[in-house]
């Protein structure tokens, strides 16, 4: 195994593979999410976003009530 | 295999500019296997590190409670869990930014938060329960979980701050092969063949029918098989290590690999709940499991579960605190690479550090209320999961985005249709464990 300082020339390279671990590569282009801004939503997206939105706050008042419950705020006394 | 570095030019770049260092093989199949070996790992770790302390309980209590009848489950849920991440590998891959990120900028800011702060709550929530599962396995190996739990911390610390993403990587890889020490386990409590075949590949139920306590188990099992943090860190681990689209078959085959030792995994802990059952105990917990199952073979495997635990426990730790840690610097726009020194990225590296000690901290405290943050994990569990995944299929019929490595529309059967059954599986256990009342035979 050898440590080259300068660039092979790729014509060396025929008939060999080069094999780069992705850290070590150049930063790939991707695509530019930032400017493609926010997702255009269908009206079923949306749907699914609402439904989502209300089982969640469902979910969530279910978790209080519990918790409620635990600390003993439904506790029957006497 | 005639390997040597080289400094290559990249496509497109100019080689006095950006030069790349590479290896030379002089085969095609000595080409894959190298690349695959760079490309491995993020795959492997979120599924073995899904295996975690929650999951050492689940699936030893399902084999101690019922024997091998549930394994079909867990071979059931190898599809399910790769065909989500797979989702996240490709949107990893083609956006090269966290899954946080990705619902920020694409659902816009209501949902990003929400979805950032229940991420960071359930996994803080669900780092104490392994550093919880850590003090257990501790307190019965004869340490004083006062220096250890410590210790620990201090070790998960140091091995994410070295400023190297492949120093994390090779630790965190070396600590998942750890884990095929449960293949050893189970293995040496001589577990009946014919009866492991029957119950992994006919689906059907224990003596006693579907009992509420089972149907609990059952969504227990799914829910720590298929975890929301999971989505999060494999897509902002893939975006840290840089993966190409090059690299897209060999991370899919990176994460069916883990898959399949996650679920063979599983196997191995509910064969070690069985042999306790065999043998007469009840389950408690999974270091008193170890504890008996050491009085009926060497001490060696109570010893070896114990230290399983705890690797368990450790993979699960650094894999949650990373997945917060570049959530939260993906929202905020901090600098989030396991790639640059503390000095670089202050604040990604003290949302990990914070994560992993208040955790630790937690557990030390006499009579904090553990059972309640586990109650708390497994509801706020129920309710992240559905959200997270809608998120992903989402983004993943996005083809604005993913142009084409969006969803083709036999993906999308398959995953609205685990999405369905996950959404309702969770709806029962976060129902059941929030508002017990509404199951009163449990």
């Amino acid at each position: 195994m050898a440590t080259m300082t300068n660039p092979m020339e790729l014509g060396e390279l025929t008939n060999h593979f080069v094999v780069i671990h992705p850290l070590d590569d150049v930063p790939e282009e991707k695509v530019d999410t930032e400017n493609l801004g926010p997702m255009k939503m269908t009206a079923s997206v949306r749907i699914s976003l609402v439904s989502l939105r209300a089982y969640l706050v469902l979910m969530m008042l279910m978790v209080f009530y519990r918790v409620l419950d635990l600390a003993g705020l439904f506790a029957r006394h006497g | 295999m005639n390997n040597k570095f080289v400094m290559a030019a990249a496509p497109g770049v100019e080689t006095e500019v950006l030069p790349v260092r590479g290896r030379v093989v002089k085969s095609k199949w000595a080409h894959n296997l190298l690349t695959f070996l760079m490309v491995f790992g993020p795959g492997l770790i979120v599924m073995v590190a899904d295996n975690d302390a929650g999951a050492v309980s689940t699936y030893s209590q399902a084999g101690a409670q019922y024997g091998t009848h549930l394994l079909w489950i867990v071979l059931l849920l190898l599809p399910v869990t790769y065909f989500i991440q797979e989702m996240v590998v490709r949107l990893g891959i083609a956006t090269g930014k966290g899954h946080a990120a990705m619902i920020y900028q694409r659902f816009g800011r209501w949902w990003g938060l929400f979805s950032l702060v229940d991420l960071e709550l359930v996994n803080f929530l669900t780092l104490v329960t392994e550093f919880a599962a850590i003090d257990l396995a501790l307190n019965k190996l004869g340490v004083d979980p006062c220096i250890g739990v410590p210790l620990v911390a201090a070790g998960l610390v140091l091995i994410a701050v070295t400023g190297s993403y492949r120093r994390w990587e090779r630790t965190v890889v070396f600590l998942c092969l750890l884990d095929l020490l449960w293949f050893a386990i189970a293995f040496r409590l001589h577990p009946a063949v014919g009866q492991i075949v029957r119950g992994s590949l006919i689906p059907g139920m224990p003596p006693g029918g579907l009992t509420p306590d089972l149907m609990f188990l059952v969504v227990a099992i799914v829910g720590t098989t298929v975890a929301p943090w999971q989505l999060f860190f494999q897509q902002s681990c893939i975006a840290d290590k840089r993966l190409r689209f090059a690299d897209i078959q060999w991370a899919r085959l990176d994460t069916f690999l883990g898959a399949c030792i996650t679920i063979t995994v599983a196997g191995c802990m509910m064969l070690a709940g069985n042999a306790s059952r065999v043998h007469g105990f009840t389950f408690t917990d999974p270091a008193q499991m170890a504890m008996d199952i050491g009085t009926f073979s060497s001490g060696f495997f109570k010893n070896a579960i114990l230290l399983m635990m705890i690797n368990a426990a450790v993979l699960g730790t650094t894999a949650i605190s990373l997945s917060s840690a570049w959530a939260y610097g993906e929202i905020r726009g901090w600098p989030h690479s396991l790639q640059l020194p503390l000095r670089k990225a202050p604040g990604f590296y003290v949302v990990y550090l914070v994560s992993v000690a208040a955790a630790a901290g937690l557990v030390l405290i006499p009579r904090a209320p553990l059972q309640l943050i586990i109650l708390g994990v497994q509801v706020l569990a129920g309710v992240m999961l559905p959200s997270a995944i809608i998120f992903l299929q989402l983004l993943l019929n996005d083809r604005e985005l993913l142009g084409e490595h969006a969803n083709k529309p036999w993906n999308n059967w398959v995953n609205w249709t685990i999405i369905i059954v996950l959404f309702i599986l969770s709806l029962i256990l976060a129902a059941q464990v929030a508002a017990p009342k509404l199951f009163p035979a449990a």
